[in-house]
């Protein structure tokens, strides 16, 4: 089967000022539709790098980036940002929604973007918020909701787009662990009952229990 | 459910203070500039009832006048046959004038005056007595005893109502001389006019100096000003060439350039104050926008990542603005509009300058009025200071790398 992500020998290194940094040092990684995939490590390890390059976020120092069989890690800011619009989903740790729409409008936010029609937008919002168990806080404001429901929200933001594959740069950092729990059994039963493939981060080791592949990090490479 | 003409709306809203003041701002130079165009409009629209009510839209004139001195070569031969032969071509209430530089006398004064013999249609005689008569009456058609003089000028002969006054015209080819009885006081804006005028009835004034003969022809059209150029043009050159050799057909433009020219500048003088309110508003319209982009960079990092292109960021700012700037028009256009209709009735402007005003032609009362071009402007306006106050933080937005803007603490 063709992986619906592939990265090889990728490094990144940060240049800040005459300081170096190396964040990844020879990454390969292929990711295989309707897997989920958890990325564990330390702080600094490089988890959220790779979860940006990977998702056209950025651009590698070297090596390549594989995406739906396309090669992305030469293209333009324009062509990214087109392939994000339509094949990456992100569910970020913090600061995922817009404060002035509702639930309901932010989970259609990327169907904006892609200029669907209005009741497209809105029907296709509205399940993928029913399948996070939202459908009632449909309309009301993120800071209306707590730090569980606006991750569930930001959840089917990325749902309601269909992309080729969703990543998730420790979604569960600032929830509770029960909270964030919860959430991971959200992604799992998407991931099993629609074939959604997941990518996320975490260094919390009770939320690896569920997961069927653990990626982890170290100082930048992956460990054995 | 949202587009992004409503998001742009409800972001702008979430500093409401500072947006209000910014809008505000751009209220108060849309509201500046509609009042003051409105107020040129009225100015213009006065002066020009003024000089076209007296001197018509058109005048016929012997061709080169201004180069002639002596009283014989301004004369215009058979003067009825000439007005005549307009009468059939137009339409416009026609006033015939033969003006004489003469001495006129009292018992024991005497003075240098421009007598004017005058025949003008029911409708301008009436208005002509409503605004300079203030005693007793005009001479009428064709009589050939009264005349009717500067209130001042009666003043300095020493003459009242119903005395004698002597006019003497020599060197012309009438009769040179005359007695006439004094009917009519008249008074005049300007007062070194006021010192000089006398008028009779055109009858007289040829019988006494150029028999048949006039020095000038008006023709008074109902134009308005804002449609008089486009139809004067058409109809100026037709009647021109009607006219017989040795004459001259000059509209009011022509025949009093500096007040012409005055409207050429004036208009373009407010534009540029205008330019100056909307750029000071536009400043604090780049403020808002930038300090809005500046603390939503997080919020616009996510709206990147998540696959807006730099062509829908750049919308997204540019709507911000323009919504920001409208929002104010629409508030300063609505105050502007509803001063112009309460002022339109008119208001005296005496206190402003006095009675000098009058002198250089300016109306003593002004009745705003929008001109055709005027709403357009102030939106032109609006709309430009929207585009450009959002240009700079629009490229900013463009340029916004995801991942650093995610990371970004302000
Ligand atoms: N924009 C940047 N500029 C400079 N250095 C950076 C930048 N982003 C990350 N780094 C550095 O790269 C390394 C990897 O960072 P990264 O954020 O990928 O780690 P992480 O595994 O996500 O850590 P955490 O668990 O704390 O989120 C770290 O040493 C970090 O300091
Ligand atoms: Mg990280």
């Amino acid at each position: 089967m063709t992986p619906v992500l592939q990265v090889k020998e990728l490094t990144k290194v940060y240049r800040v000022d005459t300081v170096e940094t190396p964040a990844l040092r020879g990454v390969s990684l292929e990711v295989h539709p309707g897997e989920f995939i958890a990325l564990a490590g330390p702080s600094g390890s490089g988890k959220s790098t790779l979860l940006h390059l990977m998702g056209g976020l950025d651009k590698p120092t070297s090596g390549e980036v594989w995406l739906g069989g396309q090669r992305i890690d030469g293209l333009s800011k324009a062509q990214l940002s087109n392939l994000r619009l339509w094949n990456v989903g992100f569910v970020f740790q913090a600061y995922n929604l817009i404060p002035v729409l509702t639930a309901l409008e932010n989970a259609a936010f990327v169907l904006e973007l892609r200029d669907e029609p209005r009741e497209v937008r809105e029907s296709k919002a509205l399940q993928a918020l029913e399948t996070l168990g939202m459908k009632d806080l449909a309309h009301r404001r993120p800071n209306q909701l707590s730090g569980g429901q606006q991750q569930r929200v930001a959840v089917a933001r990325a749902l309601a787009a269909r992309p080729k594959i969703i990543l998730a740069d420790e979604p569960t950092a600032n929830l509770d662990s029960k909270t964030g729990l919860a959430l991971i059994e959200h992604m799992r039963t998407l991931n099993r009952e629609q074939g959604v493939t997941f990518v996320f981060s975490t260094h919390d080791p009770r939320l690896l229990e569920r997961v069927d592949r653990i990626v982890r990090l170290e100082d930048g490479q992956i460990a054995a | 459910m949202f587009n992004l003409f409503s998001l742009s709306w409800r972001n702008i809203w979430r500093h409401r203070g500072r947006s209000l003041m910014t809008a505000g701002a751009v209220g108060l130079a849309v509201f500046f500039t509609l009042v003051y165009l409105s107020f040129l409009g009225a100015m213009e629209n006065g002066i020009y009832n003024n000089l076209t009510a007296s001197v018509g839209h058109l005048q016929v004139r012997v061709e080169g006048y201004r180069e002639k001195r002596e009283f014989r070569d301004l004369l215009i031969p058979n003067a009825a046959q000439v007005e005549a032969r307009l009468a059939t071509q137009t339409q416009a209430s026609r006033v015939v004038a033969l003006e004489i530089p003469a001495l006129v006398a009292g018992e024991t004064r005497s003075r240098g005056v421009l007598l004017i013999g005058d025949q003008r249609p029911p409708e301008l005689r009436e208005r002509f007595v409503k605004q300079s008569l203030v005693e007793g009456r005009l001479p009428e058609a064709g009589d050939l005893d009264s005349i009717a003089l500067g209130a001042s000028l009666a003043r300095a002969l020493k003459v009242r109502l119903g005395d004698a006054v002597y006019v003497y015209a020599p060197g012309t080819e009438g009769r040179g001389a005359g007695a006439y009885r004094l009917v009519g006081l008249l008074r005049f804006p300007d007062p070194a006019i006021e010192a000089r005028s006398a008028y009779l009835a055109l009858a007289a004034a040829q019988e006494l100096a150029a028999p048949g003969s006039a020095t000038r022809i008006e023709l008074h059209f109902p134009f308005t000003r804002y449609s008089q150029d486009a139809q004067l043009d058409t109809v100026q050159p037709a009647l021109a060439a009607s006219l017989g050799p040795g004459l001259s057909l000059e509209s009011w433009r022509e025949a009093s350039p500096a007040i012409a020219q005055i409207f050429n500048l004036l208009t373009p003088l407010v534009l540029i104050f205008a330019a100056i309110f909307f750029g000071l508003a536009g400043l604090l319209v780049v403020n808002t926008i930038y300090l809005g982009l500046l603390e939503r960079t997080r919020e616009f990092g996510v709206i990147v990542a998540l696959g807006a292109g730099p062509g829908q960021v750049t919308r997204m700012v540019v709507l911000e603005s323009l919504l920001l700037c409208s929002s104010g028009a629409l508030v300063g256009g609505l105050l502007g509009l509803l001063t112009i209709a309460a002022l339109s009735g008119g208001f005296s402007l005496e206190a402003l300058y006095g009675e000098v005003g009058s002198v250089f032609g300016l109306p003593e009362k002004v009745y705003l009025s929008l001109r055709a071009w005027d709403i357009p402007i102030t939106l032109a306006y609006t709309l430009l200071t929207g585009l450009l106050a959002a240009w700079w933080p629009a490229r900013v937005a463009a340029r916004l790398e995801p991942v650093e803007a995610m990371r970004f603490t302000a």
